[in-house]
């Protein structure tokens, strides 16, 4: 309790040092709600969860493209005061209640601290697979430890990860008190049903904070659960239960640009993957090949989600373009403003709201298609193919990027589809560590008139060579010109 | 130190290696001219003597007046040998002669032969000493001056209005299009006025118009070898030409500071080109080195990005199917990539 009181009066003291500008709804309670931009420039602030992506694309071929990162690192949202139905929950879940500290090997410095939790009366801790990545990843250097309620500490075990929903699964050298219930069949939750999220937020100490449940949320790849409530950096890997003590998901994300809506893991994934373990005996030595296997069947059903129908073509101009909206994919468009250039530019661009996880500097499992239509009628074609080369170009960032994907190959060609002649250039990256999965990116830019230039690019992340082959075809093998025009 | 300057070319007659040495006997024929050199071997001063011998020093009775303090009132005296050469003698001064590094008390002049007595270089030769042949001129008197340096500047006024008019996609404004030349020609005077100053230093005249020239001549070769490797790059796909044309760039460069050298000093043309070949193999080298360093590949580009209008284009276009199969075929490449140990 001593934790949560310090956590509170914190936060208390920021808020005030930083007007208090509160856009909160107050509780009714003496304490104020603290102000968002409290502690928001202390920490380090990844992009927001969910932008329309940037048209022309700025980043190179063969890169991974920035996909969303779930929240480990997000600015400060004030827990709200418990309720005093959260107090006595707290009060009777807090000794299965845990911390998960990645160390690095070498001088057991701390590198990233997240949440879990001891599931029933056993010694299995469920927690988030992206606060323990870098164990899985780089067993080599980092190692981890658990840190209790009342500040005891011990070693964890890796036993099972799951890449796509973000859970993993350790063993360590207690055994809960099974407050936790982690139920054999699926919980069925009621829009607006109460639930409590625990966890250790922003390494204050442990937290309880209390939200509703709002349903399922089909945007992302793999269903999420949608609760209405904060869930902070650091609470990562702990759970959300009823009033009586049942795991309905596991905390995994916020999205900053939303008020108090995060996300959860649904229990149902955490109970296959505790089954899992229950079957085997002892972790496996090297998870690279887990987690690759796990990408392999993701892109599998990524790519025949994605091409299960005939892509969709709109029109740009006189040319037809290939897109894809779905339930995943979203689509914006985006024009310039004609005074300030001396051509005009649309531009339209469908990317996955989602990306899986695989450590901080790689994401993968992802789908992304920019279009852009450009044209003039003051600029002579010189100084038109001038700017259309400029567009074309993207330039390879300083040390040829990420360590985790070999040096981009290339492929380039004067190609002609039925109807428009095209320049294509297909770049690949293959993944280190990943057998058998590689980034596929396409960039093409129509040959057929002097005074407009359709460029297009599409990159798919972690796909297998046949896959990225299907879809690359599937996307260039759709473009063409319009008749009517 | 006289061992340098021996083998060190005489400035005036402009020829490499030391003349031909002359037979003693025409030694002792008059006049004889006393050369007064540089450290580099360049004749400062001239004085013709008609008679034997020839007392050198700082005091008004010498033959042969030297301004240098650390020379004696008489230091030296040149006269007739007993084998009909002639010889230097020093006449008991404070700092003595030196010649070849040592100091001697009495040394034979051969016409070649440099001493030193203080601060101050000398050479004796006789009427007869025979000199180098005549130089044929190269140095294209005509491409000198207001002319050629205007033409120059003009050149390299019009290559940053073409480029700037390539580049420019907003629409018109007038000052874009006066200051681009002006950034031109700014850009040929300060890259000219070093070799003109360089060529001042050491090859008498300045020639700023002809290094003017060579500037513009220089930047139209850049632009017009970089927009002519696009073109044939795009029209044939060649796509190796725009993959590796850094290096076209590097030659030319190289070819640019090739005739601004050879403008400073004519003769030395091969030597020059020699050199500047070296240098540019040594750019193209620390080019491709750069490129493997910070992309992992020795080319300067991943694809070519340059797109022009299709009537410029002449090879055909691949079907759907077929570049697919292009793609295919990188596979094995890009999977002995991923064999490769990490970067």
């Amino acid at each position: 309790m001593k934790h949560l009181a310090l956590a509170l009066i914190l936060s208390c003291l920021a808020a005030g040092l930083a007007g208090a500008q509160s856009d909160m709804t107050p509780r009714p309670a003496a304490v104020p709600a603290a102000g968002r931009g409290a502690g928001a420039t202390t920490l380090p602030l990844i992009p927001p969860l969910v932008t329309p992506p940037h048209l022309p694309p700025s980043a190179p071929p063969g890169v991974s493209p920035s996909a969303p990162a779930p929240g480990e690192v997000d600015d400060q949202d004030a827990l709200p005061p418990p309720s005093s139905a959260a107090q006595d929950l707290y009060a009777a879940a807090r000794g299965d209640l845990l911390q998960i500290r990645m160390l690095l090997k070498n001088g057991h410095t701390q590198s990233t601290v997240g949440s879990g939790f001891l599931v029933g009366s056993g010694n299995l801790v469920v927690t988030n697979y992206h606060v323990v990545s870098q164990m899985a990843l780089d067993p080599d250097v980092y190692t981890a430890e658990y840190v209790d309620t009342d500040g005891n500490r011990g070693p964890v075990e890796l036993m099972a990860v799951d890449v796509l929903h973000d859970l993993a699964v350790m063993r360590i050298d207690r055994n809960g008190s099974g407050f936790f219930k982690v139920p054999e069949r699926p919980v069925r939750l009621n829009q607006g049903q109460r639930l409590y999220s625990l966890g250790n937020p922003l390494d204050l100490g442990f937290a309880i904070s209390e939200g509703a449940y709002n349903g399922v949320v089909k945007r992302s790849f793999y269903d999420q659960l949608m609760f209405g409530g904060p869930i902070n950096s650091g609470m990562s890997g702990g759970p959300s239960v009823t009033g009586n003590g049942v795991v309905a998901g596991i905390n995994v994300s916020k999205r900053r640009d939303g008020e108090s809506v995060s996300f959860l893991v649904p229990v149902r994934h955490a109970q296959e993957l505790l089954r899992k373990v229950a079957t085997q005996e002892r972790p496996p030595r090297d998870f690279n090949p887990v987690i690759a296997a796990q990408l392999l069947a993701h892109q599998r059903e990524m790519v025949d989600r994605l091409l299960e129908e005939p892509l969709a073509i709109k029109s740009m101009g006189p040319y037809l373009v290939p897109v894809r909206e779905s339930g995943q994919l979203r689509c914006w468009g985006r024009s310039n403003i004609k005074a300030a250039t001396a051509y005009t530019s649309d531009a339209m661009s469908c990317a996955m709201e989602a990306a899986v996880y695989v450590s901080a500097t790689q994401q993968t499992g992802h789908v992304s298609m920019t279009h852009q239509y450009i044209r003039s009628d003051s600029l002579h074609p010189l100084p038109f193919a001038t700017l259309a080369s400029r567009l074309f170009r993207t330039d390879q960032p300083r040390g040829a990027g990420n360590a985790r994907l070999a040096k981009p190959h290339c492929t380039e060609r004067f190609v002609h589809t039925r109807t428009l002649p095209l320049r294509a250039v297909t770049c690949v990256r293959a993944y280190r560590k990943f057998e058998g999965l590689y980034n596929f990116t396409l960039l093409t830019a129509s040959t057929d008139a002097a005074e407009s230039s359709l460029q297009s690019r599409l990159d798919i992340s972690g796909v297998s060579y046949d896959n990225g082959m299907r879809v690359t075809q599937a996307f260039l093998g759709a473009f063409g010109r319009n008749p009517r025009r | 130190m006289n061992g340098q300057l021996k083998a060190a070319p005489s400035s005036h007659a402009g020829q490499p290696g030391p003349a031909p040495a002359a037979p003693p006997g025409l030694a002792m024929r008059g006049p004889w001219t006393i050369e007064m050199l540089a450290r580099n071997g360049e004749v400062l001063h001239r004085h013709r003597a008609t008679s034997l011998p020839i007392r050198v020093g700082r005091a008004y009775d010498n033959d042969f007046i030297v301004d240098d303090d650390h020379a004696a009132a008489h230091h030296v005296e040149i006269g007739a040998g007993a084998d009909g050469n002639l010889v230097l003698r020093d006449l008991g001064s404070r700092n003595g002669v030196v010649h070849g590094g040592r100091r001697v008390q009495q040394v034979v002049l051969d016409g070649d032969t440099v001493v030193r007595m203080g601060h101050t270089s000398l050479r004796v030769r006789a009427a007869g000493f025979p000199v180098a042949p005549e130089l044929l001129d190269r140095t294209m008197h005509g491409w000198e001056g207001l002319l050629p340096g205007a033409a120059g500047v003009l050149l390299a006024a019009l290559v940053t209005l073409l480029v700037a008019w390539l580049l420019d996609a907003q629409p018109f404004e007038l000052l874009y299009y006066v200051q681009a030349p002006a950034w031109g020609i700014g850009a040929a005077l300060l890259w000219s006025s070093p070799w003109a100053f360089l060529n001042r230093l050491f090859g008498r005249h300045a020639r700023l118009g002809r290094h003017l020239f060579i500037f513009g001549c220089g930047v139209a070769a850049l632009v017009g070898v970089q927009l002519g490797a696009r073109v044939l790059a795009y029209a044939g796909s060649y796509e190796w030409l725009t993959r590796y044309g850094s290096h076209a760039v590097v030659a030319t460069v190289a070819g640019i500071v090739y005739f601004h050298l050879a403008t400073i000093r004519p003769p030395l043309r091969r030597r020059l080109r020699a050199l500047c070949a070296g240098a540019a193999l040594l750019g193209s080298g620390l080019v491709l080195i750069a490129n493997e360093q910070r992309h992992g590949r020795i080319a300067d580009e991943l694809y070519m990005s340059v797109l022009l209008p299709p009537q410029v284009r002449v090879s055909p276009d691949a079907t759907v199917a077929d570049y697919m199969d292009s793609v295919a075929a990188m596979r094995a490449q890009i999977d002995a990539e991923r064999a490769k140990p990490g970067q």
